[in-house]
């Protein structure tokens, strides 16, 4: 499926044809428990979001449900696509197969043609930067290089909509910036949209168009944050003095929550 | 990094000589794991002989080493064939129950309703004195192979199954979502990602089970066995207690423990082939 470039190189979103829509989206557990209440949002084509909360918030359960995991007990998702990947907090690659052969595993799985799955996995292998590793095993590699064939193997498929869960959250502090730019680099490359969870006030201000701030107990959103600086297809210098004033706006709206 | 030294003239004499990595010393296999194994032997040996001298124990009570020594040898020809035999019906049993339990956790970890239905039962099987089993068998299959390859079967299928079954339920969860947000079938998920996880496990079971099949063949031949030539070790290990042959008996016990390490060594060998690129346990360790 083709898709035109709704984020401008400047950032800005065209908002009028959303790629996935929550409608008063629920979710209460068979114990009871009420992981999220009425949730509304929406997520333009390629638009980054980040979602933002202390543990037990429902971020989760949110990108669970928006992926088909997991169903709400009541409102509506409407998704516009079927081209979706998911990307764990840890790498989730088969420990017996090669670099390459999990990479092209989705698309394999999905019933891709042989030669072309290669093909978009070697291209995938190689946007990561693990060329020298397509035939290594996930054990003879990095953290960060895991999370890269992680990465590689979401691409695969040219997804359009990334649901991703606190994907860098294991690595160290200076792995986890170099992802943050990959994963930039990458959204710049290919044309997907993302929802990307994370419990970094950094890591959400510096990836999202827009940052939901979520508390917990019930799940709910606090407030939904437009980015001053948001990332750009042209990869123009961002206004680092009021990224760092809007991570400071929700450090204290956290605190509040 | 170049480390400017200009006040300690010492030093150039130091940078002239390139300081090469010192070689890792690995530790030998036989020092590791040959010479403790054989020191032990050699106490266990020597308090074996004191315990024979000083209490001044008969021979049909407890043979010397000696006595051993030259039952040993003189019996290593007449057990030949009945450990021939033994293999025959523990290496089949083995492999029954290979299958059998294989295919029962393949089932149980398929359909909750069939776990729950047949997991007591092999827990049941599980708890059954073997030895007291065995009779009912020799009545329902006669005095035979059979009877011996199927008690053998009997008692190696519980880890088998119970393993393998451990395995196929521990798959990563995320994983498992991948394979289904992915749209691949109940039998793709099985064979692509849930057996290949649990390969540790399914071989654990196996490694068990191969030597409770040994196990299995002699309790058969206790019961069951057969005379006239074609019997196995139990056979043979009854005999020689009957007649109070204690250093035959002895021989005989350690050419059963021989049948038993061979399988246990081609199932470990197996085992570090299938594991050894990727899993932990097969992984050569650092010291």
């Amino acid at each position: 499926m083709t898709t035109t470039a709704p984020v401008g190189p400047s950032g800005t979103v065209d908002r009028t044809a959303p790629l996935i829509e929550f409608r008063g989206v629920e979710k209460t557990y068979s114990n009871g428990f009420q992981a999220v209440t009425p949730f509304d949002l929406d997520v333009a084509r390629g638009e980054i979001v980040s979602l933002v909360g202390p543990s037990g918030c429902g971020k989760t359960t949110i990108i669970r449900m928006a992926a088909g995991l997991s169903k709400a007990t009541s409102g509506e998702i409407v998704r516009r696509t079927d081209e979706l990947a998911y990307v764990f907090q840890d790498p989730t690659l088969l420990a017996w197969r090669s670099v390459r052969s999990n990479v092209e595993l989705v698309a394999k799985l999905k019933g891709v043609p042989k030669e072309q799955r290669r093909r978009a996995a070697a291209a995938a292998i190689q946007t990561v930067g693990l060329g020298a590793f397509e035939k290594a095993l996930p054990r003879q590699l990095s953290g960060g290089m895991k999370m890269r064939a992680s990465l590689a193997r979401a691409i695969t498929g040219a997804p359009e909509l990334m649901m991703m869960d606190e994907p860098f959250a294991a690595l160290d502090e200076f792995t986890r910036e170099n992802m943050q730019k990959e994963l930039l680099r990458l959204w710049r490359t290919n044309d997907f949209s993302a929802m990307f969870i994370t419990h970094s006030i950094p890591e959400a201000v510096a990836l999202g168009h827009r940052i939901v701030v979520m508390s917990a107990k019930p799940g709910r959103i606090d407030r939904v944050i437009d980015s001053p600086s948001p990332p750009t297809k042209d990869d123009a210098p961002r206004d680092t003095e009021a990224l760092a004033e809007t991570a400071r706006t929700i450090s204290v709206l956290l605190q509040e929550a | 990094m170049a480390i400017t030294t200009a006040n300690r003239p010492e030093a150039t004499q130091l940078e002239a000589t390139p300081v090469r990595p010192r070689r890792a010393k690995r530790p030998s296999f036989v020092r590791t794991s040959v010479l403790p194994a054989v020191g032990a032997a050699i106490i266990v040996i020597a308090l074996w002989q004191a315990v024979v001298s000083v209490f001044g124990m008969p021979t049909y009570l407890l043979p010397s080493p000696l006595d051993f020594v030259q039952a040993v040898g003189s019996e290593a020809g007449n057990l030949v064939q009945p450990s021939l035999v033994t293999m025959q019906e523990a290496y089949l049993g083995f492999a029954l129950a290979a299958v059998v339990g294989f295919l029962a956790a393949l089932l149980m970890a398929r359909w909750n309703l069939v776990e729950r239905g047949m997991y007591p039962y092999l827990v049941l099987l599980q708890t059954i004195p073997i030895i007291a089993v065995a009779p009912l068998f020799v009545v329902w299959f006669g005095s035979g192979i059979a009877t011996n390859v199927l008690v053998s079967a009997m008692i190696a299928v519980f880890p088998v199954a119970a393993n393998t079954l451990q395995g196929l339920k521990s798959t990563d969860r995320n994983l498992v979502q991948l394979y289904r947000m992915a749209g691949a079938p109940e039998r793709v998920q099985l064979f692509s990602l849930r057996v290949p996880a649990a390969l540790p496990q399914i071989l654990t079971g196996l490694r068990i089970a191969s030597g409770s099949s040994v196990i299995g063949a002699i309790v058969g031949e206790f019961v069951a066995g057969i005379g006239g030539g074609a019997g196995g070790l139990g056979y043979v290990i009854t005999l020689d207690a009957t007649q109070l042959r204690t250093p035959e008996l002895f021989a005989a016990v350690i050419a059963a423990s021989l049948v038993s390490l061979i399988i246990f060594g081609v199932v470990a060998l197996i085992e570090g082939q299938l594991l050894k690129r990727w899993h932990e346990s097969a992984l050569p360790t650092e010291e």
